[in-house]
């Protein structure tokens, strides 16, 4: 198994009506002994940001912490929040310092932008960005989660829709796979809520 | 090396009534495994038993009891990281009154279980007696020590009952054979065997057997990444194997640890001021 694998992990991120949902598993695993099942995958950069890693969970949490001190500083210079798009480009900029010892993980930035509209984007692990108009996928259950998102997403969604859509998602892909899993936590952000719920999915 | 091919000879005869039989062509020609013809054999021979390498990952645990043998296991198959299925069936059962199970490569366990089936059977016949636990394990050790070193993957425990009780036998590829009271066999197995050695008491009631038989590979398909689906447990006696219970393990998870309701907190964000 590979290094992006020794944690295991599956995150994806979707698009709706004024409105975007993210989602990730809570397995943390070391290869394939689960060691915890409340790990945070996805962290709020502001109200309006967030972003999810997947991959080796040290870098995960190293990379979270420097991106807040990146934001926090910006917004003591700039006196306001990150727009999705800067702060997506900030995400590849500090990848690509680290092109020959990067951090192992691939991100899934998601936020609401301009005129309340939805922005979602992946990377791998050096920085190169990928943007998607429906949804974005990460970490090792990838294959599984493309394919159903594919099958149950439509555009224009409302927030409860999109909720069970990404959950449904979720959840369907991580049960074939041995890595992620043992639950699902999802945030679902609209311009006037955050609303973040954990799911019940099969502990096996 | 000489190959222990006798598992493959039939004794049944040809039945030919002039025209040729098509129902028992198979069964007449004798089956044999063609060597490869490559040019480099044992690169050949070492790619082979890198394919068949995935670290047994299951969970299969059986035990012996005062009322006979527990035997239960996961159902899960896996392909690295990815789930192929999870409704495999790794108890298999030899004859009524003997059971094994499957840890390692799916196709060599089926085969090789199916084969001693065979021999056990045969040996009724010629011996007007059923084969004991031991001669039968004996039988599959053999037959994978001839085996040794070709890549073969079997990890495998015959439960029966014989005219001695109860008997349990661990046997794998190396050929080794172990008798014992309480096996556990997988990548789950460290898991599983927690809970059984810490539940284990000699006089239980089959109720309790079982429940601590399920616990102990729910507890494996919790931890192991490899393991999952559906639990489930047989009972040998001595009236021959029942199949006690089969549950799905995401179920017995929230059967266990029941989640309390939770209250649900919303944040209301103020709207965006512009």
């Amino acid at each position: 198994m590979s290094i992006f694998e020794y944690n295991g992990s599956a995150v994806v991120a979707m698009v709706g009506k004024n409105c975007f949902a993210i989602a990730s598993d809570r397995r943390l695993g070391v290869q394939l002994q689960t060691i915890a099942t409340d790990f945070q995958r996805i962290s709020k950069i502001h109200d309006r940001v967030f972003i999810a890693l997947s991959g080796l969970a040290t870098d995960v949490q190293t990379l979270y912490q420097r991106l807040v001190f990146r934001h926090k500083l910006y917004q003591l210079r700039e006196e306001r929040d990150m727009k999705p798009e800067t702060f997506a480009s900030l995400v590849s900029a500090i990848l690509y310092e680290k092109r020959f010892g990067p951090y192992l993980c691939q991100p899934v930035i998601a936020g609401l932008g301009e005129d309340e509209k939805p922005f979602i984007c992946t990377m791998d692990s050096i920085g190169a960005k990928e943007l998607a108009k429906d949804f974005v996928v990460s970490g090792t259950a990838s294959e599984s989660l493309y394919g159903a998102c594919e099958a149950m997403y439509k555009p224009d969604m409302e927030a409860e829709e999109l909720f069970e859509t990404i959950s449904q998602a979720l959840l369907s892909s991580v049960d074939r796979d041995c890595l992620s899993g043992w639950g699902g936590h999802v945030y679902v952000v609209t311009p006037t809520e955050i609303k973040e719920r954990i799911l019940k999915g099969r502990m096996d | 090396m000489k190959l222990d091919t006798s598992g493959f000879e039939t004794s049944m005869p040809t039945i030919g009534f002039g025209s040729s039989n098509d129902m028992l062509d198979g069964f007449s020609t004798v089956p044999s495994f063609d060597l490869p013809r490559t040019t480099d054999f044992d690169g050949f021979q070492k790619e082979a038993v890198q394919m068949v390498k995935p670290a047994k990952g299951t969970t299969t645990l059986a035990f012996i009891f005062k009322e006979g043998v527990m035997v239960a296991a996961d159902s899960r198959a896996s392909m690295g990281g990815y789930i192929s299925s999870q409704s495999v069936k790794k108890i298999i059962e030899i004859n009524p009154y003997m059971l094994g199970t499957m840890a390692g490569g799916a196709a060599d366990c089926q085969f090789w279980h199916r084969n001693l089936g065979i021999k056990c059977r045969l040996h009724e016949l010629a011996n007007k007696r059923r084969i004991s636990v031991s001669g039968a394990s004996k039988l599959l050790a053999n037959m994978l020590y001839s085996y040794r070193g070709m890549g073969l993957s079997v990890g495998t425990m015959i439960a029966g009952w014989d005219e001695t009780g109860p008997g349990l036998y661990y046997v794998d590829n190396e050929g080794g054979r172990l008798k014992g009271d309480r096996f556990s066999v997988g990548s789950g197995s460290p898991y599983a065997y927690g809970v059984l050695d810490s539940g284990y008491k000699f006089d239980m009631s089959v109720e309790e057997a079982s429940e601590l038989a399920r616990r102990s590979i729910y507890h494996a398909t919790f931890r192991d990444g490899a393991s999952g689906g559906v639990a489930s447990v047989y009972h040998v006696g001595s009236n021959g194997w029942t199949k006690l219970s089969g549950d799905d393990v995401g179920e017995l998870h929230y059967h266990y640890y029941p989640v309390p309701p939770a209250i649900a907190e919303q944040v209301m964000e103020e709207a965006a001021a512009e």
